[in-house]
Order: structure tokens, then sequence, then C-alpha cells
């Protein structure tokens, strides 16, 4: 029991650990949902921006009809990974409000807020646009594809780990 | 299913993902970055972890016939390939992912409360707005449809997840090698 919640309390585990403890949580979703779903992040974003979308195009076929206004699966599913993620912060005593990453990144892009969230903005949008043209994100289809065996995740996987090496070492160069 | 269940499997399916992410590491800036600076490869040892233990799982719940069937997503060369090009740019530069930034939100993160969670929304509204002339298109080409590995090398599948999970350790084995070599050397 003292175990367990020194294990709880730790702010980091081995990636290992906690990446196995993920493919777990994979095959309990499966069961859950009665082999309809496994686990999804970028989804639930486009259910609940629909309304906004249907405002705009009240004909929208993806909001009409693939990606429909509504609390589902995926968008309780998302608000359970915020509350993950706030036990797990609160838990380790690693809860703070903050406005930048705690390490590296000041050192390389200066101090700079408004920089910060500029970019972060910006890759959040092309990030879920890129999850809806190849079918999911990291979460929806690199581990939920793989584990299903999906050539798709892994084509996603390659093209992501491809692009994302040049990207930081365009944006590094010689930096850090 | 209740209703309440409907509620309550999600949640708790989400709950533990996001508790995972945390203790992963994954909701941190640098950890998701320097897996791209080949400096730290926390991302992909969990990616990796998660995909051998899910693989197995999943289908052994298949073949018992405790799950009905498995979802697969849909293979489309160019759109699977093409997403995942831009994905890689936004994970760099950001060091963000769409679970994550609900699993950062959570850590006290208002660099992914804020424009983090609205970037998502602004992407997934421009999507979802574009959809007709960009989808179709792009999802035409190389479609496959919802297949597997195993079909389509005629084997069986647990062959492929015996071959996967053989690749993983040894592959995982010899990189804590070398990185304990390097590290000795710098000491020494």
């Amino acid at each position: 029991m003292n175990w367990l919640v020194t294990q709880l309390r730790k702010p980091e585990w081995s990636p290992y650990v906690a990446g196995a403890g993920l493919g777990f949580v994979t095959i309990l979703a499966l069961l859950l949902s009665n082999g309809s779903t496994l686990i999804g992040g970028s989804g639930a974003y486009e259910n609940l921006v629909a309304p906004v979308g249907l405002a705009l195009d009240p004909k929208n076929t993806y909001f009409n009809f693939v990606m429909p206004p509504g609390i589902t699966w995926a968008v309780w599913m998302l608000a359970g990974v915020f509350l993950g993620g706030l036990v797990s912060a609160l838990l380790s005593g690693t809860f703070k409000w903050r406005k930048m990453p705690d390490q590296q990144w000041e050192s390389v892009f200066g101090k700079s807020v408004a920089k910060r969230w500029l970019i972060v903005f910006g890759s959040a949008v092309l990030l879920e646009y890129a999850a809806g043209i190849a079918g999911g994100c990291t979460s929806g289809l690199a581990i939920s594809g793989g584990v299903a065996l999906a050539p798709a995740s892994f084509i996603f996987m390659a093209g992501m780990f491809a692009s994302g090496i040049v990207t930081a070492r365009v944006l590094y160069r010689k930096k850090y | 299913m209740t209703d309440l269940a409907r509620i309550i499997a999600p949640v708790l399916i989400g709950f533990l993902f996001g508790f995972l992410l945390h203790k992963g590491g994954m909701t941190r800036y640098h950890k998701i970055v320097n897996v791209f600076r080949f400096t730290d490869l926390a991302v992909l040892k969990f990616m990796m972890s998660a995909l051998v233990v899910g693989m197995i799982g999943i289908y052994l719940l298949a073949d018992l016939g405790v799950v009905p069937n498995i979802p697969i997503t849909p293979t489309y060369v160019v759109g699977n390939l093409i997403g995942g090009l831009m994905f890689g740019v936004g994970m760099a530069a950001a060091g963000v992912c769409a679970a994550p930034v609900a699993a950062g939100s959570g850590e006290g993160r208002l660099d992914y409360i804020i424009p983090g969670v609205f970037g998502m929304f602004a992407g997934a509204l421009l999507f979802g707005l574009t959809y007709n002339q960009v989808y179709p298109a792009i999802s035409k080409i190389a479609n496959a449809g919802p297949i597997i590995l195993p079909e389509m090398i005629d084997a069986n599948h647990w062959l492929v997840i015996g071959l996967f999970t053989v690749i993983t350790i040894v592959l995982f084995y010899a990189l804590e090698r070398a990185i304990r070599m390097r590290a000795d050397k710098t000491k020494a």
C-alpha cells in the first residue's frame, strides 16, 4: 500500500512503465466499448467545435454527417484525460499555473510569452488539421491503429518522425 | 449500454490515459521535442511499450471471443503520410499533441489551456470547413480501407505481433546499452 502511494506521488515514471500502462488502457477501452473503439484525442475537439462550424456553414458535410455536435464518447474521454493529468499533477505536487514550459524553451527561443503562445496556437491548428487528414493523431491513429496492426499507423508515425526531426533540426541549429 | 456507462467508461479510460501521459512526461515541451533531437527517447519508449502491450492484449481478447471485433483505422497511404508529415512539424515546434494538451492543461499549463485548446478548435473548424475540397481527393489515393499488416503479407497475426515484440525489445536493449556506454565514456 505504501509502495503504491509512493509510486502515485512520483512526478515521473519510467516511460516503459507508463507506456505499458497505456497499452493496458487500450485493452480496457476495447473491453468497455465492446470492440467499437480504442483511444483518441483529436476527435473530441471536432465534436466540440461542430456547432460553430454549422453556424458558419449550415450545410457542411463534415459537421453534419462525419463529426456532428454532441457530448460524444470522445468528448467524455478527453474530459477524463484532463482530470487524469490534474490528479496526477496534484498527487505529485507538480500542479502549478504557468505560462511557459519548465525548461529548455527559454534558452532557445527566449522569454517572450507572446512568441511561445503564438507558436503553440499555430502548431495546434496544424496538428488538428493534420489529424483530420491522416485519420487521427498520436493516440487515435499511431497508438490505436498500431495496436490493431493497421499500416496507416506506421505510415503516419514514419511521416511524423521524419518531419519532426527536420523541424527540430531547423529550429535548434546549434543552439542548446 | 446504460447511459451512465456511456459516460463513466470513457471518463475512466480518459482518466487513466491522462494520468499516464503525465507520469510518462508527455505533457512537457522538452520531452516531446527531444525525441526528435535524439537526446531523450521517452516518447518513443512510451509509444512502443504501449503498442507491444496493447497489440498482445487486443488480439488476445478478439481471439478468445471476448470482444466481437477490433476497430481498424483505414489506410490511405498519401493521406496518412501527409497528415503525419504536417503533424510532426507542429509536434516538434510546440512540443504538444492532441491528448497531451488536455492532460497538460490539468497540470496548470496556461500555454496549453489558452492557445493550445483554442488552436485545436481552430484547426478542427478549418478542417471541417475545407473537408469537401481536401479529404475525398486525398483519401481516394492508394486507399486500402481497414486492412491490417497480417492480411497484407498473408501471415498469422501472432507472427506479426511476435516479430514486432522481439524487434522492440532488441531495439531498446541496444539503445539502453549504447546510452550507458556513452555515459561511461564521458565519466572516464
